[in-house]
Formats: C-alpha cells, structure tokens, sequence
C-alpha cells in the first residue's frame, strides 16, 4: 500500500488546468457557476466541439473511437479540473451512456453514423427508460415495439425524460416481446425525436425547469437497424450502460466545487459583525459536510486505483451512490444556511440580465442559482436508482439478505 | 496510488488474524478481561515473539522499520477482537515520543525493551479538567540541583495500573516552558488509583507527592514538547481509528448473521426491508470509515497542521460512525445484545470509548474546522 500519486500526474493536471484556462469563454463559465445543472444547450453543444478539437471529446473512449488512452486517474484529475473552472461535463446521455454501448455492442454502421457527431456535440441524446409506473422497477416496462415488415412500431410512454425537447435523438427500452419473462423480452431503440406520433410535453420543475419531460410514442415507426445489438437484450445493455464509470455516482466533482462555493459565500456574507465562516457553528456545519467529503474522495480514490475491496462491488457503487447524493443536498444545503434571508429570492432560471451576472451589492453575485440548485438536489436521492433500492442493492450483494 | 497491500502486509495481517481467532476468541477475552491486570500477559509476550512490538520502531532498537500501514493493519486486527493490552500506549504513542526526543539513553535502552516486550509504558498527560486541550498545569516539576521534584495529579492515564514505566508530561516551576519525564511507576511518592473504563481497558489517577526524578529521564522540554505530543497522539488516534474500523467491520458481519438466522413472524428477520436498509447503512459507515483511515494514513507524515487536520477529520468521521453502528447493532439485536455473555454489546461499548480517547468527535471537529475554514 502506497498513497504517493504518479509522478506525471502533477503535469497533467497542469496541461489541463492550462487548456480550460485559455478556452473556456468566461460567459459560459459564469453561466456554469449559476447553474450548473443542467447546462445551457447552447453552451454544451460549443463547449464539447471545443474538447472535441482537442481530442478530448470522450477521454473515457477507446482511442480508435476518438477517445484518450488516459489513466482512470487522469480522467479523475481531468473532471476535478472541468469542475474546478466551472467548465461543462459531458453529456451523461451521450458519451457516457449510448456511446459506450454502442461502442461494446452497436453494429459497424451504428458507430459510424452516431458516434462522430456525437463527439462533435452536434447530436444530443436522451433516455428513454422511465415510464410512470416503472421507476427504479425497469423491469415493469409497458411501451412496446412491434416489428412490422423492416420498421419496428412503437406505442407507449416515457417519463423524467431529461432533455427531451432539445435532443436530436433517444435511446429507449421497448417491450418487444411479451411473453418472456420481464426482464428478457426487452429490447433498445435508437428513435430520431423529430419522428412522426413523438409528442413532448415539458414538466415543471420544483426549481422551474423545464429539462424533464413526458415522451409520448404512438406509432411511432423505425428501420429494423436502429435496434441496438440483439433483440431481447436491452435489459443486459441497460445494466452495462448504468455500470460505466462506477466512481460517477459520488458526484466528487460537482460536491467538491459546490462546497468551494458554499465556503466562498460564508467568508462573504456578515453576522453580528464577523465574516459567517469564523463563527465556531457554521465553521463547524463545514467542517461537518467536508470531514465527510473528504472519506466519500477517498471512496473514490480506492475504487480509481483498482483496490481489491473485500465486498461485492455492485454493493461498494452503491454505498458510494447513497453518500455521493445525500451530500448534494447537504452541500447545496449549506449554500443556503450561507445565505440565510437572501436565499429565499427565486430567480428565473432563464434569466441571463446583468443584475444576475455580474450582481449587486444587493444581491451578489454568488446568490442566483444556488435555490434552483438546492431544489434540483432533492433528486439526486431519486435517480439512477432511489436511496432506498441502493439499500436493498446492499444488503443483497453484500450481506446475501 | 496503489491500496492494495504487498506480500508482507497481506502475511502480517493473516498472521495476526489466525493467531487472534486461536487466542482471542470471545469467550477468551471475557475471561482476560475478568482478572487483572484486565489483558494477557501471555499475549503480550507473543506480540514481543511475533515482532509485532516491533512494527515501526527504529532499527537500532531492533524494531522492523515499516510504514505505519503496517500498524494501521495491525490494530485493524485487534480491533476486531477487541484485544485488550495496551498496546497503541506502549508501542505506538509512548514508543513515538521516545524515538523523537532528544535523550539518546532514554530512547535507546526503552525502544529495546518495548520491541523485547520487556517494558509496557503509558502516557500521563491529561490533567483534572483538562479535557482534551490539556497543557500541563497542575503538575509542577521543581529544580533541585540537576534533578527535579515532580507534585501534582493526572487523571484519567490510559493504561497505567499495569505500565512499569510512564511518561509524564510537568509545567517547570519559575519557566513558561513544559518538559517530558520518563518515570517508573515504582518511583516513591508516586500513587496511582486504577479503576476500569467501559471497554475493558484499565486507567488510573496518577499522583505525584515529591517525586524525585532525575535530570537523565527529562525527555525533552521547551517549544518541541507540543510538537512531540501532538505527533505521537495523532499517530495513537490513528491506530485507534484502524481498531475502531475493524471493530465496526466485526460487528456488521455478527449483525448480518444474526439477522440470517433469527426468525420472527415465520421469516428470518433479514427479510424485513427495514432492518435491510439499517444494515446497508452501517455498510456505508464502515466503507467511509476505511476511507478516512486511508486518508490519515496518506497524511501521517505531513507537515504538522496538516497531519493534524487529516487525523482529526479521520477521527471526527470515524467516531460518527463508531455511534451509528454501534448503537444499530444493539438495536437489531434486540435484548440479546444487553446481555453480557454477548459480543455486540462490547463492541458498543469499545466504539463508545473510542470516540472520548484522544479527543472527541467535538474537538476533533472544531480543529479539522480551524483548518476547513482557510
């Protein structure tokens, strides 16, 4: 055992450091701090052609797909690094989930037609897998697809469909047949969202975003050969698309950086004459939410570094997905004890005014989005699998109960 | 990075966990534990055989001279037999601030005899009311030619009843500076109250009526002893947060057998989602608390404030999860766990005195906040 890093990795953390510097337009980085989830369309599509150029479009790809051949410790410096500038992760739909199950299991014509623009960030994807009586239950699933002549025909709907509206194409879980067991009779589509019988119905957020989305599919009609891999196989292609990158359900970056700006406010903001953070209770509510970050990095590093844990891994992603969620909302938590009375004020999640970028002596800078943030975190416990099925995920895996 | 342990660290590990499983089963430590000196001495002379008191300590001394992952592994192991003899006083925290003072003899022949097992050795620091901030106040040391008289009270001095020699830390009379004592216990005037804590372990009141020290057992004095103290304390914490993880892992693992096998309602009671989810809890305690002591560990030899954060979040962290696991396997248990012919309450019992050791999760708190909020 030896906690020494790599002797290259100093460097490459400064090339990074380096490049984001020189070109991450400071708009959109503004734009990032404010809000940091979801990021502006716009701002997504630019800023991933920006990576793209620099060969940087999926570091977690194979490099014959225009991926890097980086370390997981250098992907893991390089996304501390995006977060640290206030820069923009990669789509999550995209490269981090299609894109590497097409990779492993898309047919040679699927790779060339959507992996390049997907790298170029000129395609935006969205998941098709939620439905409203299948949540963390995916087994459930009732829209089904039927193959008629060579087009496969959907009908049914999906829901919390994230980006819906702005995506260009989907991948979605179909029923394609009925009577094998649930889990097998699945299949994945690839469906173009401007398709015919596709109709999209936003819904509001508590933080008054409209990135979530009902999918409605009646009819809805494609060619046999955007069928992902097998048919039937779509519930095995699911699991390894949820698996890819196990450390990502700590959100370490995004935490680490929103503690930073947590911290930034509470050195700002004023109570009974001294600087909020020298009081000893909030000084120690960070220390609190940071001893606690700072075991939930060192999670992180041990599953980087290839530890042979002593318990099942499925049982160790969960644990980290539990303690990574609970501190988004304990950090955006703190945020909002930072702000104490100014935290209350909603500001409109479009609004891109002066007042909101550059602030007031009213209302600083660091004040708008940090309640639509806030809000926003109630979810991390809900996606990618509820609190409570990670629980159950544990005591299975790890305890045989 | 790399956290996976080579060869050696496997082999010690496995060694100690095969001779702990043979000589340290729970009735065996319940019987250690009922007679004084309240650990084994037996043991004891085993650790010296098996190199174990040797682990980290200096080559002159004939100790092994390793990183400290290796007591970090060790203590892992005692902690989940919950093994009694003062070892983290002796060879972790007093051996430390031997091999770091400034008295060549002192250290010389002492390391020796800790490595030999020969000696047992606690550290007298905590002073009445002192708390965790102790500086020493109340116990003065005079200067009477080139020796020194020693007056005054420690309290609460871990592991004394059965240590021959202690480390005593006295306020100079006249000098704004404190200075360190290697005494024997046997010194005339000196007294000692022994009484047990609620993990097993045996502490005393140490008091000191004229107690004639001479100048070749000062072990350091001046601006250095803090330093001194406070490296071998974080280092002591540290070990201790090793004992507490494997004490933790221990009783997550008797819990989830207990919910295997204990039916109610027709049904093992592990069917029930609700004890499901408060095992899958303490789970994720004990994986963050591994974490922390790997984080402490990357930072033991650090510059001093920041070993010294990194070793506070490390216990803050740890005595957290030292509650929580503590206090849901007694629950899940049931009343068999108030019964003391049952092994889940003296884990409770074990975390719970490891949270006030060295610090609570409340100091230790307020100085990793000092240095969280730079």
């Amino acid at each position: 055992m030896h906690f020494e890093p790599n002797s290259g990795d100093g460097a490459f953390r400064a090339e990074v450091r380096e490049f984001i510097r020189q070109h991450l337009p400071p708009d959109m980085a503004r734009r990032s701090y404010i809000c940091s989830q979801p990021p502006d369309i716009e701002d997504f599509r630019r800023w991933q052609g920006i990576l793209h150029d620099r060969g940087w479009g999926a570091p977690h790809w194979p490099l014959e797909y225009g991926g890097t051949d980086w370390t997981a410790m250098q992907r893991h410096i390089f996304m501390e690094e995006i977060y640290r500038a206030d820069a923009i992760d990669y789509g999550w739909q995209g490269t981090h989930m299609i894109g590497p199950v097409l990779i492993a299991f898309g047919s040679q014509a699927q790779k060339k037609r959507f992996l390049p623009p997907m790298l170029r960030g000129e395609e935006i994807w969205c998941q098709g897998f939620s439905e409203p009586n299948a949540g963390s239950d995916l087994a459930s699933l009732r829209t089904r697809a039927e193959l008629v002549g060579d087009e496969w025909v959907i009908h049914g709907q999906k829901i919390w469909t994230s980006d819906a509206s702005e995506a260009d194409w989907g991948f979605f879980l179909v029923r394609t047949d009925p009577e094998a067991k649930p889990q097998r009779g699945i299949s994945m589509l690839l469906v173009p969202m401007n398709a015919a019988g596709i109709r999209i119905r936003p819904i509001e957020a508590l933080n008054g975003g409209r990135d979530l989305n009902e999918v409605f599919l009646d009819g809805v009609r494609v060619p046999c050969e955007n069928l992902v891999g097998e048919p039937g196989k779509g519930w095995t292609y699911a699991k390894y698309l949820l698996e890819k990158e196990r450390t990502a359900s700590a959100y370490l970056y995004r935490n680490k950086r929103e503690l930073e700006k947590a911290k930034q406010i509470a050195r700002a903001e004023h109570t009974a004459g001294m600087r909020l953070i020298d009081t000893p209770e909030f000084a120690r509510k960070i220390a609190r939410v940071e001893a606690d970050l700072l075991a939930l990095e060192w999670s992180v590093l041990r599953i980087l570094a290839g530890e042979k844990n002593l318990h099942d891994a499925d049982a160790v992603v969960s644990a980290l997905k539990i303690r990574g969620s609970e501190m988004q909302q304990r950090v955006a938590e703190l945020q909002l004890d930072a702000l104490g009375p100014r935290a209350l004020r909603v500001f409109d999640q479009q609004d891109r005014s002066a007042e909101v970028i550059e602030g007031t002596p009213l209302w600083p800078s660091y004040v708008p989005g940090r309640l639509g943030q806030f809000l926003y975190a109630r979810a991390a416990t809900l996606y990618g699998g509820t609190r409570e099925v990670q629980k159950n995920i544990i005591a299975r895996r790890a305890f045989g109960l | 990075m790399d956290f996976n342990l080579t060869d050696e660290q496997e082999m010690l590990r496995e060694g100690a966990r095969r001779f702990l499983r043979e000589h340290y089963g729970f009735e065996q430590r319940r019987a250690i534990s009922a007679h004084l000196p309240g650990f084994s001495v037996e043991c004891w002379n085993s650790y010296a055989e098996l190199g174990w008191l040797a682990l980290g300590q200096p080559e002159d001394a004939g100790g092994w001279t390793c990183s400290f992952v290796e007591t970090a592994i060790l203590m892992e192991e005692f902690g989940r037999a919950l093994a009694l003899e003062p070892y983290v006083s002796t060879a972790v925290l007093c051996a430390r601030i031997l091999e770091r003072c400034g008295n060549v003899e002192a250290r010389r022949s002492m390391l020796t005899a800790v490595v030999e097992g020969k000696v047992r050795l606690a550290l007298a620091h905590q002073e009445p009311g002192g708390r965790y901030d102790a500086r020493p106040i109340s116990v003065v040391a005079t200067r009477s030619g080139d020796d020194f008289v020693l007056q005054g009270w420690k309290s609460g001095v871990l592991d004394a009843p059965a240590a021959d020699h202690l480390i005593v830390s006295a306020r100079l009379e006249g000098e704004e500076n404190p200075a360190l004592f290697l005494i024997d216990a046997a010194a005339p005037g000196l007294r000692m109250n022994a009484y047990p804590l609620i993990d097993g372990t045996r502490a005393a009141d140490v008091g000191f009526e004229a107690v004639q020290v001479s100048a070749s057992c000062k072990l350091a004095e001046g601006s250095v002893v803090d330093e001194l103290l406070q490296e071998a304390l974080d280092r002591a914490t540290l070990a201790r947060v090793a004992m507490a993880l494997g004490a933790m892992e221990s009783v997550v693992q008797l819990t989830a057998e207990y919910l295997q096998s204990r039916v109610q309602f027709g049904q093992p009671i592990g069917r029930f989602q609700a004890l499901q989810h408060r095992l899958a809890e303490m789970f994720v305690e004990v994986q963050e608390t591994r974490s922390i002591l790997y984080c402490g560990l990357a930072h033991v030899d650090a510059e001093a404030a920041q070993r010294s954060a990194m070793v506070s979040a490390a216990k803050y962290v740890t005595a957290n999860a030292a509650r929580i696991v503590g206090s849901q396997a007694i629950q899940l248990h049931g009343s068999i766990a108030m019964t003391a012919e049952y092994a889940a309450g003296h884990y409770y019992k074990h975390l719970f005195a490891f949270e006030k050791i060295h610090g609570d999760a409340d100091w230790h708190l307020d100085r990793f906040a000092r240095h969280a909020a730079v």
